[in-house]
C-alpha cells in the first residue's frame, strides 16, 4: 500500500494524448476523461484524505460540480470511448456520494479499503457480553410472535420488550458516541501522521464498534418490527 | 438462492432443540453470535466426567434457515463422541454435509465455535485447561 496520508493519484498514461497523468478524473495534459484506475477509492473520487469527519455541504457542492463536468449528456458526441467513460465516472462518483454522505457507510467502507472488515483474516465477532442479553431478547420476541398467532397475553410481553428496545436503544447511543470519539482520534492521528501501529489500533476498535452497533442495530429493528 | 435438501430437512425437522440445566456441573454451554446477521446460537452437552463422551446436545438458534441446520447437524455429530473428537469437528465438514453456499459459510462457522465454546465451557467448570486462543475468541 502506497505512503496513507498522500492522497496523490499512481501516473497514469492518457489514452489519447499518451502523457502521463496524475489527474483523477480529466487528463491533466489534453483535458480529456481519463480511464479510472482500477481500485481506486472514493475519498480519493473526490479527491479528499481518508478522515471521517466530512462537511457535507462542501461534499454535496463537491458532487454537484463534478457530476456536472462529467455528466453523460456533455460527451453524447463524443467518441464512444469518451461516453463510456463519462458513463463509468458518473457512475462510481454517484456510489461514492452515496457512501460518503452516511457517517455510517463512510466509516463501514473506510474499514473496508483499510482491509478490517475481509472474512477470516479479520473475524467478525458479537460482542460476547451482550449475547446473554441477545438471547433472552430473542426468546421473548419468540413468545411474543406465538402469543399473537394463538391469542396469548400480549400486554405483559410487550412491556418487556419496550423495556428491551429502550435499553438497546440507550446502547446504541452510547456505541455511536463512542465511534465519534474514536473517528475523531482517527482523523487527528491522520492530521499528524501516525504510525502505522496506532492507525491499526484505532482501525480496530472502530471495527469492534461498528460490528456491536450493527448487531444492536439489527436487535432494535427486530423488536421494533415484533411491537408494530 | 435455494437451501440443499438436507438444510431444509433439519429446518423441517431439527434434532435436539431445547436446553440442558446449565447451573449442572457436567453441562457446557456455548453462546455464540454473528454480528453480521444477528445470529445467535446456543449449544449446550452433557458430558460423562469419567468417559468423557458427550451423551446430551442440545441447542437453540435463532437466526436463518442454515444457522439452524448447521447447529442442528452439530449436536447429531457430538452425540456419543468424546470431547476430544468433538473438538475436530472442522465447520468446513458441516458446509461439506449441508452443501452451504459461500455467503452461508458463516453460519457453519458460527457452529464450529458453539461446539468449541460449550467445551470449553465444561472444562472450566472441571477445572480443566482452557487453550488460551479459545478462551480470548469467546
Amino acid at each position: 500500500m502506497a505512503e496513507p496520508y498522500t492522497i496523490t493519484n499512481p501516473p497514469l498514461v492518457c489514452w489519447s494524448c499518451h502523457d502521463r497523468t496524475l489527474g483523477t478524473h480529466f487528463c491533466s495534459s489534453c483535458g480529456k476523461l481519463v480511464q479510472l484506475r482500477g481500485g481506486i477509492d472514493y475519498f480519493t473520487l473526490f479527491e479528499m484524505p481518508r478522515k471521517l469527519w466530512v462537511e457535507l455541504p462542501a461534499l454535496e457542492k463537491k458532487f454537484l460540480q463534478l457530476s456536472w463536468k462529467l455528466h453523460p449528456d456533455n460527451f453524447v458526441s463524443a467518441s464512444e470511448q469518451e461516453r463510456e467513460l463519462s458513463l463509468q465516472h458518473s457512475s462510481e462518483l454517484n456510489d461514492a456520494y452515496r457512501t460518503l454522505r452516511d457517517p455510517v457507510a463512510r466509516l463501514e467502507y473506510l474499514l473496508g479499503i483499510e482491509g478490517m472488515r475481509k472474512e477470516g483474516e479479520h473475524k467478525q465477532q458479537a460482542p460476547p457480553e451482550l449475547l446473554e442479553e441477545v438471547f433472552e431478547l430473542n426468546e421473548s420476541l419468540e413468545e411474543l410472535r406465538e402469543a399473537k398467532a394463538s391469542g396469548g397475553d400480549l400486554a405483559g410481553l410487550q412491556t418487556r420488550l419496550q423495556a428491551a428496545e429502550k435499553s438497546f436503544q440507550a446502547q446504541l447511543g452510547e456505541v455511536d458516541a463512542r465511534l465519534q470519539s474514536a473517528a475523531r482520534e482517527w482523523d487527528a492521528a491522520f492530521d499528524a501522521k501516525a504510525d502505522e501501529g496506532a492507525r491499526k489500533k484505532l482501525l480496530s476498535r472502530m471495527n469492534e464498534l461498528l460490528n456491536r452497533r450493527s448487531y444492536i442495530r439489527n436487535l432494535v429493528t427486530n423488536v421494533q418490527k415484533e411491537l408494530q | 438462492m435455494a437451501y440443499s435438501e438436507k438444510v431444509v430437512d433439519h429446518f423441517n425437522n431439527p434434532r435436539n432443540v431445547g436446553s440442558l440445566p446449565k447451573e449442572d456441573p457436567n453441562v457446557g454451554t456455548g453462546l455464540v453470535g454473528a454480528p453480521e446477521c444477528g445470529d445467535v446460537m446456543k449449544l449446550q452437552m452433557k458430558i460423562n466426567p469419567e468417559t468423557q463422551v458427550i451423551e446430551e446436545a442440545r441447542f437453540k438458534t435463532f437466526g436463518c434457515g442454515s444457522a439452524i441446520a448447521s447447529s442442528s447437524l452439530a449436536t447429531e455429530w457430538v452425540k456419543g463422541k468424546t470431547v476430544e473428537e468433538a473438538l475436530s469437528i472442522k465447520n468446513t465438514d458441516i458446509v461439506k454435509e449441508l452443501a452451504l453456499p459461500p455467503v452461508k459459510i458463516h453460519c457453519s462457522v458460527l457452529a464450529e465455535d458453539a461446539i468449541k465454546s460449550a467445551i470449553n465451557d465444561w472444562k472450566k467448570k472441571k477445572g480443566l485447561e482452557v487453550p488460551a486462543a479459545e478462551k480470548s475468541a469467546h
